[in-house]
This record gives C-alpha cells, sequence and structure tokens, in this order.
C-alpha cells in the first residue's frame, strides 16, 4: 500500500485532454498523461485491500492491480512491465481503451473516488517501451505444431503471442489490408493511434508469428487448405455481423453502417490505398447518429472531426440515471449516463426515441420520422411503448447506424467447417473447442461483440485449451 | 518435511536419556514466519538456521526492495530480532516465560495429520480428525518441487503470488472472497433472495474446493416435512447473536448499528471489551434499544461498573478469546480519543493495557465465585463464560457448567478481529466443529448438560453452518465478520492502522461519517439465514430446531471427497455421540440452581428500606462469616435501578459488620453505602468498586501490629472504577490492580500493587512488595518509604518518583490519612500524623508518565483564556 490513508490526502486526479477547439481538428489522440510527480501520489491513493476487487471481480484479465500500485509507488517501473505483462499481452491498447471496470470495482469508487487504476496501467506500458524494457520473448524450444488463427485482432493476436510463446508455429489470416482488426479499422485514430498497433506488431513478428493479410478464409483459401497443413485452426473473426434497422426508406441513400463509415475515415487517415466509392464524409452535413453506445459516440467524435454541421445522437433506451441504480450495484459496471470526449465536442443527444421511418427526396434520405418512446416490464420481459402525440421529424443528411452487433459474420467458412451455433449465432464452443474437433474460436466469435479486454482474456484461456490440445493429440 | 525428522531425533534421544547431551540445530529453506520457528522449537530445536530466509532477505536489498545504505548485518539482526518478538509473544500466551520452556513443549495440535505419522514423528501430539500421511506429504513435496523448477513460458510470473493474507486469483481460496462479500451485500442492501442463495451456495457447496471440515459433512435425510410445518424465523433469530466486537475497535456508528438491528429481532448483541456509553441504556424515540443485550467482562474490566452490569440480559466473562489469544490487548495513547477514554474510566492520552488473564480466575473456584459476584450485581442475569475451542476445552466447560454459569461459548479459531497479528489470526486456536463437539461430549457424559446452554461462533456464514453446529450441539449462534461485512465491511484489512474507509474499524471522524450500514441490512441477513435452516429443517424432518440440537446422528463425511488429501479423514471424533440413557439429557432443559438465597444482602434489604426508599441515613449492625459472600452487590442494585448510577447521596446507608467476610466483599457496592468491617476479609475485596465506601477496621482488642499484618486478601479493588477505602492493615498481593479511580488508603501490601492502574489514589502507609506500579499508566499512588528502599520495590518502566513537596500533594495526603484515622481509629494512621513534618519527607509520589503528561496538558487547557485544544491531540 502507498500511503495509510493516502486516499483521504490525495484526491483522484482526472487525465485531462487537449482542449477541444484545438483537438476538433486533428485525429491525433487527446490524453495529456500525468507527471511522474501526479503518478506517485496517485499510486499512494491504493488500500492494497485484504480482498482486491479491482482484481478479483473488475478486471477480466485479473491484472494484479495492487501490486502493480505498490511498484509504481516505490519506483520499480519496469518490474511494474513484467508483472503487467504477466497477464495482460496488449497494455498499451486497454490502456487507452478500456472503459476500466477495475475502477468502478475499486473499494475507493463505494463512497469516494477510484484509484486511476488503467492511467497507471497506461503509464506503466509507455515508460517500458520508451526504456525499451519491452522485448520479443520467443520460444526456446519448438514444438513442432501449426496453428491457424483466423483474424487478427486482439483474440486472435493473444492467441498468436501465447502459442508462440509455448513453441508453436502460428500463422494469422486477416482478411483485411493490415493487421489488428477492429483495433485498426473500427476504433478512431484519436483514441487509439496507429503506429500504437504497429509497433506491438513487430514485437509479435520477432517472436515468429507469420501473417498473411488480404486474405479471406473461406473465399481466397478453403478450409479443407487450412486443414491439411495446420494441426488445428483458431477463429477469432469478431462479431462483424451489424444490426440492422428494416424500417420504410432504408434504401435511401446515405444511410451507412457505423462501422463502414469509421473504417472508410481509419484508412484515410492511414493514407491506406482504398476505393474512392467507399469513402463517406459527412463535411457541411447535418448527420444523426442512431445508437448511444461507444460505437455511436466514435461516429460522433469523427463526424465533428469531418467538419459536420450538425451532430445528432438517438437512443432507443432511455436515459440512464446520473448515480448507480440497483441493479448495478457495486462492484458491477454501472449503468449510469456518460458524457463520452466526443459528446463534450459538441452533439446533441435524446434518448427514449424510436426512428419509425426514414424520408428522402429521389434517391437520398433527407428525415427521420421519430417518436418517444417507453420501456416497461411485461411478463418478465421488458417491451418498447410507443408514446401517442409524439410524433417529429429529425432532419438529416446522412445517417449513421450504430445498433449493435448481432454475430460473427455467417460466411462460407463457417458453413463449409459445419460449425454449430448457439441460440443467436455465436460459435458455439465447449472450453473454446467448436463442435469441429482441432477448431477453435475465442473473444467475440463467441460471445458477440464484447470489450478489448474481454477478447485478451478469451484469447490467453483458448490459448491454454489449444496448448493444451496440441499436447494432447501428439 | 524439515519438521518430521527431527522431533523424531529429539523423542528417540528423548527416550534414551541421551537428550540432555546433544543441542539439535536445524538448517532448512522452509522456516520465515514466526509459526514456523516456533514450530521448530516447540518440537525440540534448540537453534534454527533459516538460510534461504537470508538469503531472500540478500536478494530484496540487491534488489533495492531495502534501504540500499542498510548494512546486511543490520538487515539479518532486524529479521532475528522480529522473529524473536514473535516466538515471544506467542510462548507468553501459553503462559511461558523462557525459551527452554518452551522448547520440546509441543504446545500444538495437529488438525489433518494421520494417527500413524503424529505417533512417530510428533509422539504426544493431538490429532482427533486424522488425514494426510507420509504418503501425501511426500506428494505435497514434490508438487511444490515440481512447480519451482518447472520451465514457465516466456513472459510469465516466476513466483506465485500466493494470496495467503490478500486474496490473489488462482492462488490460496478464501470463504470471503469477491463473490460471497459482494454477493451478501447485494442480499442484505436490496432484499434480493437470488443474491442470498448466490451467496450460500458459494459457501456452502466447497465439492471441488475444501475450505472448512464442515465442507466434508453431509445431513442424513430422512422423511421430510413440508415447510410450513417447521418452527418459524422469528423464533429462530432469537437464538443468533453477534460477537464481542467492542466499541473502541468498531466505530460507535457501527457499535450502535448492530445493537438496533439485533435488539428489533429479540437476538442479542455483545459489547466486547471497551464499556459503554450510559446514554445508551435510554431507549430511543422511536422505540430502539442501542442497549447491548451481552455486556462482556473481560480482563481490563474497563467500563465494568455497576450501572454497565445491572443493564445487561447477559453477562459474559471472556476467558479466552480467538482474536488475540492470552496476549490480553493494548491501546495506545494515541488511539485513547476523549470519547473512548471517558467509555473505559480513564484519561485521553493515556494507554490503556488489559491484562492476559483475568486477576481474580486463578481456579476453578475463582470463576464460580465470579459468576457469582456476576449474578448478585444483577438479580436474574444469565452470565455466560466464552472459551476457545482447543484440545481439552470440554473439561473446562465441565469446570464451567458446575461454576453455575448458564451458557458457555466455544469461540473457533476463524475470524476475529481484523487488527490482530497475522500468525494469531492463521494459526491460533482450532475449528469449533471440533471444540463443540469435545464439550457436548464431555457435558453429556458427565450429566451436566442439562443445566447449560452452549453457543459457538468462528466464521458462521449461512443457514447450513448453524444446523450443523446445532446438530453437534449448539443452541445459540454468534455471527461476527458476518455482521460488519452486511454493514460495509468488504475485508479491506486495514483495521490495525484505523484506516477503514467504510467507517467501520476506526475511531477517525472522516472516516466514521462514510459509515453507510443500516440496521435493516444486518435484519434481513438473520432472516434470510433463518429462512435457510427452515427449508434444512424440513428437509432433514425437524419441525422444532430444539430437537436438533445433540443429534449427531444426522451428519455423516461426504462421501464423494475427490480431494486427493482429504481421503484420510476421519470425523468419527466427531460425530460420536455418548450413551446416553432415558434420563441424561443432551441439550439445555433446565436453568441452573439459583444460588443467591442465602445472600447476606437480602437481610440486610430488609432493614434498610428507609434508606433505599426515602434516601434516610440508616445505620444497621450485623454479623459477618465467611461464608457471606459478595456482601453489598443485590444491595447495590436496588439502589441503582431506582436512582442510576449516581446512586444514593454518600453514606446514606451505613452497614456495620463483625467478624470474617467471605469473598468479594462490597463488590460492585454503589455510591451512597458504606460497609464498615470490624474484623477481616477474603480475596476480592471491592471487586468493581462503584462509587460505595469500604471502610476494614482491625478490632479494638487486636493484639498486633495493624501495619504488619494481612487484614484483607488479594486482588483487592480488581476494576474498581469510583469509591473510597480505608484499610486498617493489609492487604495482599495485587492491591487495586486495573484500579481507575477509587481513593484507597492501606497500610501496607504484598507484591505487584497497583498493576495496570489507569485512575485513583492510592495510599500505602507502609510496605509493599515488588514490582509496584508494573503496568501502571494513570493514576497516582503515596508510598511511605521508611526503609528508602522502594525505588527496588517499584517497576519504573512507566513510573517515575518524586518526593511529595507541593503543598497541594502535602495537603492531600494529610488529609487522607486523617480520614484514615477518622473512620478505622489506625494507630499507624496517629503515629503518621503526630510526625507529620518528619515523616513527610519519606512519602514517595508514584506518577505514571504518560498520566503526568496528560494530566499538565489539560491543566494548560483549562488556564488557556483563547480556544482550547483537547487533551488528545498534543499528547500525541
Amino acid at each position: 500500500m502507498g500511503e495509510v490513508k493516502g486516499f483521504l490526502k490525495h484526491k483522484r486526479q482526472e487525465v485531462e485532454h487537449r482542449p477541444v477547439e484545438e483537438r476538433i481538428h486533428d485525429f491525433a489522440e487527446f490524453d495529456l498523461p500525468l507527471t511522474p510527480e501526479q503518478i506517485h501520489q496517485q499510486t499512494a491513493r491504493c488500500m492494497d485491500c485484504g480482498i482486491p476487487f479491482c482484481h478479483g471481480a473488475g478486471c477480466p484479465l485479473k491484472n494484479c492491480i495492487p501490486d502493480l500500485n505498490e511498484l509504481v509507488y516505490k519506483g520499480k517501473w519496469q518490474q511494474a512491465c513484467e508483472l503487467l505483462h504477466s497477464t495482460n499481452n496488449f497494455p498499451e491498447i486497454t490502456g487507452r481503451v478500456c472503459p476500466a471496470p477495475c475502477e468502478t470495482s475499486c473499494t475507493l469508487s463505494i463512497n469516494d473516488e477510484p484509484v486511476l487504476i488503467r492511467h497507471i496501467e497506461f503509464q506503466i506500458v509507455e515508460r517500458g517501451f520508451q526504456q525499451g524494457w519491452i522485448k520479443p520473448l520467443p520460444a526456446k524450444q519448438k514444438t513442432g505444431k501449426k496453428v491457424a488463427v483466423i483474424g487478427s485482432g486482439p483474440a486472435g493476436l493473444t492467441i498468436a503471442q501465447q502459442l508462440a510463446r509455448a513453441g508453436h508455429q502460428v500463422v494469422v489470416f486477416e482478411k483485411d489490408e493490415r493487421i489488428g482488426g477492429l483495433l485498426r479499422y473500427g476504433i478512431p485514430d484519436f483514441k487509439l493511434a496507429k503506429n500504437i498497433i504497429d509497433r506491438r506488431i513487430e514485437l509479435l513478428m520477432a517472436e515468429g508469428i507469420e501473417c498473411q493479410t488480404s486474405v479471406n478464409v473461406g473465399e481466397d483459401i478453403s478450409a479443407r487448405y487450412l486443414k491439411n497443413r495446420f494441426d488445428c485452426i483458431c477463429l477469432t473473426m469478431g462479431a462483424g455481423q451489424p444490426r440492422d434497422l428494416n424500417i420504410q426508406g432504408r434504401g435511401y441513400e446515405n444511410i451507412f453502417f457505423a462501422m463502414d463509415y469509421l473504417k472508410a475515415q481509419n484508412k484515410l487517415c492511414a493514407n491506406e490505398p482504398a476505393d474512392e466509392s467507399s469513402f463517406i464524409t459527412v463535411k457541411n452535413k447535418v448527420v444523426v447518429v442512431i445508437g448511444g453506445g461507444d460505437t455511436g459516440s466514435d461516429c460522433v467524435g469523427t463526424a465533428r472531426r469531418q467538419q459536420a454541421k450538425e451532430i445528432h445522437q438517438i437512443e432507443i433506451l432511455p436515459k440512464p440515471p446520473e448515480t448507480p441504480p440497483p441493479d448495478t450495484p457495486w462492484p458491477m459496471w454501472p449503468r449510469i449516463m456518460r458524457t463520452s470526449s466526443s459528446h463534450q465536442e459538441g452533439c446533441q443527444r435524446q434518448w427514449g426515441i424510436m426512428t419509425k421511418k426514414f424520408s428522402g427526396v429521389e434517391t437520398r434520405v433527407t428525415q427521420l420520422q421519430c417518436c418517444k418512446v417507453e420501456r416497461m416490464q411485461k411478463n418478465g420481459s421488458w417491451k418498447l411503448k410507443e408514446l401517442p402525440g409524439t410524433d417529429f421529424t429529425l432532419k438529416a443528411d446522412v445517417v449513421l447506424l450504430a445498433t449493435g452487433f448481432l454475430h460473427v459474420t455467417h460466411s462460407g467458412l463457417i458453413k463449409s467447417l459445419n460449425l454449430k451455433l448457439d441460440d443467436v449465432g455465436n460459435i458455439s464452443v465447449d472450453n473454446y473447442q467448436t463442435s469441429e474437433a482441432g477448431i477453435f474460436a475465442a473473444g467475440d466469435t463467441i460471445t458477440g461483440a464484447s470489450l478489448v479486454v474481454k477478447a485478451i482474456d478469451s484469447g490467453r484461456k483458448a490459448a491454454v485449451a489449444i496448448d493444451k490440445w496440441l499436447q494432447q493429440s501428439s | 518435511m524439515f519438521q518430521r525428522r527431527r522431533p523424531r531425533f529429539h523423542h528417540g534421544l528423548l527416550n534414551r536419556g541421551l537428550r540432555g547431551e546433544v543441542g539439535l540445530i536445524i538448517e532448512s529453506g522452509e522456516p520465515r514466519e514466526v509459526m514456523h520457528f516456533c514450530l521448530l522449537c516447540g518440537f525440540g530445536a534448540n537453534a534454527v538456521n533459516p538460510y534461504l530466509a537470508f538469503e531472500t532477505l540478500d536478494y530484496l536489498h540487491r534488489d533495492t526492495e531495502l534501504p540500499a545504505d542498510m548494512e546486511s548485518s543490520q538487515i539479518a539482526d532486524n529479521y532475528i530480532a522480529a522473529i524473536k518478538k514473535g516466538i515471544l509473544k506467542t510462548m507468553s500466551k501459553m503462559g511461558i516465560s523462557t525459551l527452554r520452556s518452551y522448547t520440546g513443549a509441543q504446545l500444538f495440535e495437529a488438525i489433518g495429520l494421520n494417527r500413524s505419522l503424529v505417533d512417530e514423528y510428533f509422539t504426544g501430539t493431538s490429532s482427533r480428525i486424522c488425514g494426510a500421511g507420509l504418503a501425501e506429504l511426500a506428494q505435497e513435496a514434490l508438487a511444490r518441487h515440481k512447480a519451482a523448477f518447472q520451465q514457465r513460458p516466456p513472459g510469465a510470473l516466476e513466483l506465485d503470488f500466493g494470496g495467503e493474507y490478500h486474496f490473489r486469483h488462482n492462488n490460496e481460496e478464501h470463504l470471503w472472497n469477491p463473490t460471497t462479500v459482494t454477493r451478501l451485500q447485494h442480499a442484505v442492501k436490496y432484499d434480493d433472495q437470488k443474491a442470498y442463495d448466490d451467496y450460500a451456495n458459494a459457501v456452502n457447496l466447497q465439492a471441488e474446493k475444501l475450505y472448512t471440515l464442515r465442507g466434508l459433512f453431509e445431513f442424513i435425510e430422512d422423511k421430510a416435512i413440508p415447510i410450513e410445518q417447521v418452527e418459524s424465523a422469528d423464533e429462530i433469530v432469537k437464538r443468533f447473536c453477534t460477537g464481542a466486537m467492542s466499541h473502541g475497535s468498531i466505530s460507535k456508528e457501527a457499535h450502535e448499528c448492530i445493537a438496533v438491528a439485533m435488539n428489533r429481532i429479540g437476538a442479542m448483541s455483545n459489547t466486547g471489551e471497551g464499556g459503554e456509553d450510559p446514554c445508551r441504556y435510554n431507549p430511543e424515540p422511536n422505540g430502539d434499544s442501542k442497549n447491548c443485550a451481552i455486556k462482556q467482562v473481560a480482563s481490563g474490566r474497563f467500563g465494568v461498573t455497576l450501572n454497565y452490569l445491572s443493564h445487561a440480559k447477559e453477562l459474559q466473562i471472556k476467558i479466552a478469546q480467538g482474536a488475540k489469544p492470552g496476549e490480553g490487548g493494548q491501546l495506545p495513547g494515541h488511539k485513547v480519543t476523549e470519547e473512548i477514554a471517558a467509555l473505559r474510566y480513564s484519561t485521553p492520552g493515556v494507554t490503556l493495557i488489559s491484562p492476559p488473564p483475568h486477576h481474580d480466575i486463578y481456579s476453578i473456584e475463582d470463576l464460580a465465585q465470579l459468576i457469582y459476584d456476576l449474578k448478585c450485581s444483577n438479580p436474574g442475569v444469565k452470565v455466560s463464560v466464552k472459551l476457545v475451542a482447543e484440545v481439552g476445552v470440554g473439561t473446562i466447560a465441565a469446570g464451567v457448567a458446575k461454576g453455575n454459569a448458564d451458557e458457555v461459548l466455544i469461540s473457533g479459531h476463524d475470524g476475529g478481529t481484523g487488527a490482530s497479528p497475522l500468525s494469531s489470526i492463521k494459526h491460533t486456536g482450532c475449528p469449533w466443529e471440533l471444540g463443540l463437539a469435545e464439550t457436548q461430549q464431555v457435558l453429556v457424559t458427565n450429566n451436566l448438560r442439562n443445566r447449560i446452554r452452549v453457543q459457538v461462533d468462528g466464521q458462521i456464514k449461512t443457514g447450513r453452518d448453524i444446523v450443523i453446529a446445532a446438530l453437534l450441539g449448539a443452541e445459540r449462534f454468534g455471527f461476527g465478520t458476518a455482521a460488519l461485512v452486511t454493514l460495509g465491511c468488504t475485508l479491506l484489512r486495514k483495521c490495525h492502522e484505523g484506516a477503514c474507509p467504510f467507517g467501520i474499524a476506526t475511531q477517525d471522524p472522516d472516516l466514521r461519517q462514510r459509515f453507510a450500514g443500516k440496521p435493516e441490512y444486518l435484519q434481513r441477513f438473520m432472516y434470510f439465514v433463518a429462512e435457510e435452516v427452515r427449508r434444512i429443517m424440513a428437509q432433514l424432518g425437524f419441525n422444532k430446531f430444539e430437537d436438533m440440537i445433540g443429534r449427531a446422528d444426522r451428519l455423516q463425511t461426504r462421501t464423494a471427497i475427490d480431494h486427493w488429501k482429504a481421503k484420510g479423514l476421519d470425523f468419527s471424533a466427531i460425530f460420536y455421540q455418548p450413551y446416553v440413557s432415558d434420563d441424561k439429557a443432551i441439550r439445555s432443559t433446565t436453568p441452573q440452581a439459583d444460588k443467591l438465597g442465602e445472600h447476606l444482602d437480602w437481610q440486610i434489604l430488609e432493614k434498610a428500606e428507609p434508606a433505599i426508599e426515602r434516601a434516610e441515613h440508616t445505620i444497621i449492625e450485623m454479623p459477618i462469616r465467611n461464608v457471606d459472600r459478595t456482601v453489598g452487590a443485590i444491595l447495590s442494585n436496588r439502589i441503582v435501578r431506582k436512582y442510576g448510577e449516581k446512586g444514593l447521596p454518600n453514606d446514606t446507608l451505613q452497614v456495620v459488620l463483625q467478624g470474617s467476610a467471605g469473598q468479594s466483599f462490597g463488590a460492585f457496592l454503589a455510591h451512597g453505602v458504606t460497609l464498615k468491617l470490624i474484623g477481616d476479609s477474603n480475596d476480592y475485596l471491592g471487586k468493581g468498586l462503584s462509587g460505595g465506601q469500604i471502610i476494614v477496621k482491625t478490632p479494638e482488642d487486636s493484639p498486633f501490629m495493624s501495619h504488619e499484618n494481612i487484614i484483607v486478601g488479594n486482588t483487592v479493588l480488581y476494576g474498581a472504577t469510583s469509591g473510597r477505602v480505608f484499610i486498617n492493615g493489609m492487604a495482599g498481593e495485587r492491591f487495586c490492580v486495573r484500579n481507575s479511580g477509587v481513593t484507597a488508603v492501606v497500610e501496607g501490601i504484598g507484591d505487584h500493587g497497583c498493576e495496570y492502574m489507569t485512575g485513583g489514589l492510592v495510599v500505602v502507609l507502609g510496605k509493599t512488595g515488588c514490582n509496584f506500579a508494573a503496568g501502571m499508566s494513570g493514576g497516582i499512588a503515596y508510598v511511605l518509604d521508611e526503609v528508602q528502599l522502594f525505588d527496588t520495590m517499584c517497576n519504573l518502566d512507566m513510573v517515575e518518583l518524586e518526593s511529595v513537596w507541593k503543598e497541594e500533594d502535602k495537603n492531600l495526603l494529610y488529609d487522607l490519612i486523617q480520614q484514615h484515622l477518622k473512620w478505622t481509629g489506625s494507630a499507624r494512621a496517629q503515629y503518621i500524623l503526630d510526625a507529620w513534618s518528619d515523616i513527610v519527607g519519606r512519602f514517595v509520589k508514584v506518577v505514571p508518565i504518560d498520566y503526568g503528561k496528560a494530566l499538565k496538558k489539560m491543566r494548560a487547557a483549562e488556564q488557556r483564556d483563547t480556544e482550547t485544544i483537547p487533551a488528545t491531540e498534543e499528547v500525541f
């Protein structure tokens, strides 16, 4: 523990951002990291609890948070960096984009402000890179087994690293041009700069992992090809199937899926060659984002930087309360009203809004017909009820659908492998093994859309299962 | 593994009569904690070289975990000093002063080792549930070796955390873990049955991971009955108590919340050792009561006044504690706030020390005497005795039953305060299943079970725990930690720092404001547990709770135990039921005999009516014999119930007794009563004196010198809080031990005078024995040091000696000796007053260091015109 009653002496210090006026003109990251003295005080707040809920209940990876805080407090940054990497393959990613369930489960969050855990993680890993402490750790002995990993998002890359370190030979197949999955093509640059991903990928390659990009397994190469050349296959393709809004007028132009919008902007930022027609700009346009989650928020921030004229975000569920409600008590992630950095940059938000139809002129959408809805429990399940007399119209030049993801895209690969799916369309697994022997799956592919940190955790556990299976099947 | 060889050598040498010629030195990489060294010494080692511990310290030094400017030898010395201190503490818990006595004493009990292993390698050690043998120990050693030397993949940690003292995922398992703590809190905050079920299942279902002995039991099924036929939860919760957690260890807010909750449901809360604010005896405007039903009488006797005793439903004598066994406690001066000092009848800023034993309990007869004393102080009150589960507790429980206690509490090794030293938390006492079973068996066999109730506590968490405890013989059940968890505790474990951010285990006013517990939470927990009990009772076919008590025949070892280490366990010693013929009870059926019938106070009360009813000055004369014990206590109870703490005006009722007084003469005497004894008295005179006055006068025609002869016994004025005593003669040992405010004049005393005193004024007009003022942290003493040798008789650790030169001291002393003369006609007093100007110079004033400072600050604060700073801040 840093200091006894350190939490009384030092208040939590939030990470500040570059001013709105400055940051909306570029796509660069905008966090202003704390100084070492400030970090020292922030780590002093940790109580080193007898039961650390940050570690035991909050963090899906079970990062050794009290121990990390203590090491940083004592100035033992390199040891902290090693300890951090023993549970988290990509702390520089989580240190930037994780919503930090560790912090909402910190005991100080009960009647005070939690320890600044995520930013401390960020500081540890960044210092590690600066000081050159983070090096590739190739396995000393090879097992002679070969594993194919389909999909290079966080789950896939975690599995690749863990299995490579266990001595197996790993090839990662990625349908896009570059490695990273949603890290690269889903999260905007201002949340996660892409050179951060490149920096980590260099290390992965130095550990002997081979990556083949622009290869769509199932189309460019067949499942049979993989089965012949690899001892096992792991599917980590994510949950890319977006939820559509099949209402009247859906066929108008300028109604896009959020992912297509964000991906196009990311490619532009990276100067990646892209089909001109795939690029979507909302400059000087009125944008309506349907969906109040993180993806919607990313659309808001991106639209702001593209100099949209007006940005609206509408959400069908009711406005969350300011303080944690009884159904999400500590240490659970509280269902409260959150205002993201993108919202701070300017956005008009409404809750409890349903879109009934799109109207347009010629082929283009021009407005949404909406109404207010109420959410009520009926026979044990939640239903939405339209409130009479609340119809209104919302002008829109561009509509972005950020209404969530259903499951993994049911591509040819899944069909040709004949894999069983569960009730909601995810690949069904038992201890990460699918219905087919030797074929594993992990990450969003099996759970549906979720967090990066959970993908890493899923990858680590799947790697253990795969390694065990490979050892047994020799 | 290392322990295996040596006791064998030790015993081998012993058996051949050669042990005295050999020293056993152990060299091993394993010992590192206090308990390890205690084990080695306890089983015969004369010296230990823990080479790996020293190497580890070197490594930490090089790794800059330890200050770089420290010498390696200093580091090693510090480690050795720390271990030494730990061993000394452990030894002193067993009343052992020298290492030589501890070596080979084998003061351990084995839990989970099989008979043949123990008999061969740890001869003479008790191991009641058998268990692992050499094969299992070997397997474990190999597993550890493998884990240590196994190649880990790149990036993985080299060493596991262990998780022994703080929870760490995938390391040591704990029953209080993120799931159980939060689900219990959800259950009580939101009245959520599903959350309670999650919590209870996480505790009860120990199929894979074995945490407790009871996790390995299962119920023997019989005809189930519908739950509607089972006794109501309202009745079952009345059997629940909360553990003894003092106001001092926890905050006032938490302490009162617990009392209110338990009183609301007809159950009982326990004060713990720290006394209680008298304003809690008045009900709240809304009808709630903050008065703790069980009041504890511990070795320090803090706050144990007549008023305190009179407001209890049950008085609990704490013989032993699971938390800090045998150590007594020490509340450092800086934690004795004004509030705490007031409750404990002490001075702010002055260290409070609880003696390890009760100085009035040196035998079972003494215990019976104390039980009698307490029953006299509050006729009708129940008295319980708290013991700790350890091998042999059954015998002590039998003594307790014979001593007329109404209840015996068997306290298990789990739980206890978070502020305890870690070696105490982990390694002292044994599971309540063992202690309870033994107690039940001994009481039943000796035909004592019918007249005493049995309570059990020690990490009781769920209804299943309750049912198992009942089947093993318990009538009542205590909850300690679990109760605190419902009020917000998350086992953060900074209790010893007072840094509890939930306002529970702290006295810091800022932190106390954060207390968010509500009585409803604890009430709900009690009812959730009671309902779970009912569900199990229905399954087992019991409609009355009482029918379960002592029915160990409904328990057996779980058949499907997978764990390789659990295979050798044998619980037959726990499930054993002594053979009972028709009239032998296996549970409490009758109350203890009322022994107050012959008490002298009933005769006094008949004559004292004018004084008690109308505060008229009354003098009564009667003879007294040594079978008249605890004279004055019943009388005093009557007075305090009518007049409150302040009692009657001074000297309203005077009782003059001629003869030889029995034990505890004038115990808990109320203000307004003067007992004048012409004759002599046994031990414990003035125990717990609560404002009254006691005079002991040598009879007129006595041929002996009063100041050279003992007329009152040992341990006089133990835990007395206020009042005046004049003794025309000598007292025995431990005069005024734990005195908190009485003024006493005596003409000579034995050893250990004024031990652990925290307040009051003592004048000794003659010889003292040795070790005067040991642990004295408050009050003042004046001793007539005629032979100028007092400084050799006085323990100077905590006090300073001065001569009596200030006018105010001289006047005070003169005045007291004059009063002594007036009340007793003492020749000694006359002699001193006649030669006053010569003799006053031979008096020595004994002033405790802490106390002196505190007094100076208080006086300075009074004299200041500007804003006063509380005395507590400045003494820090």
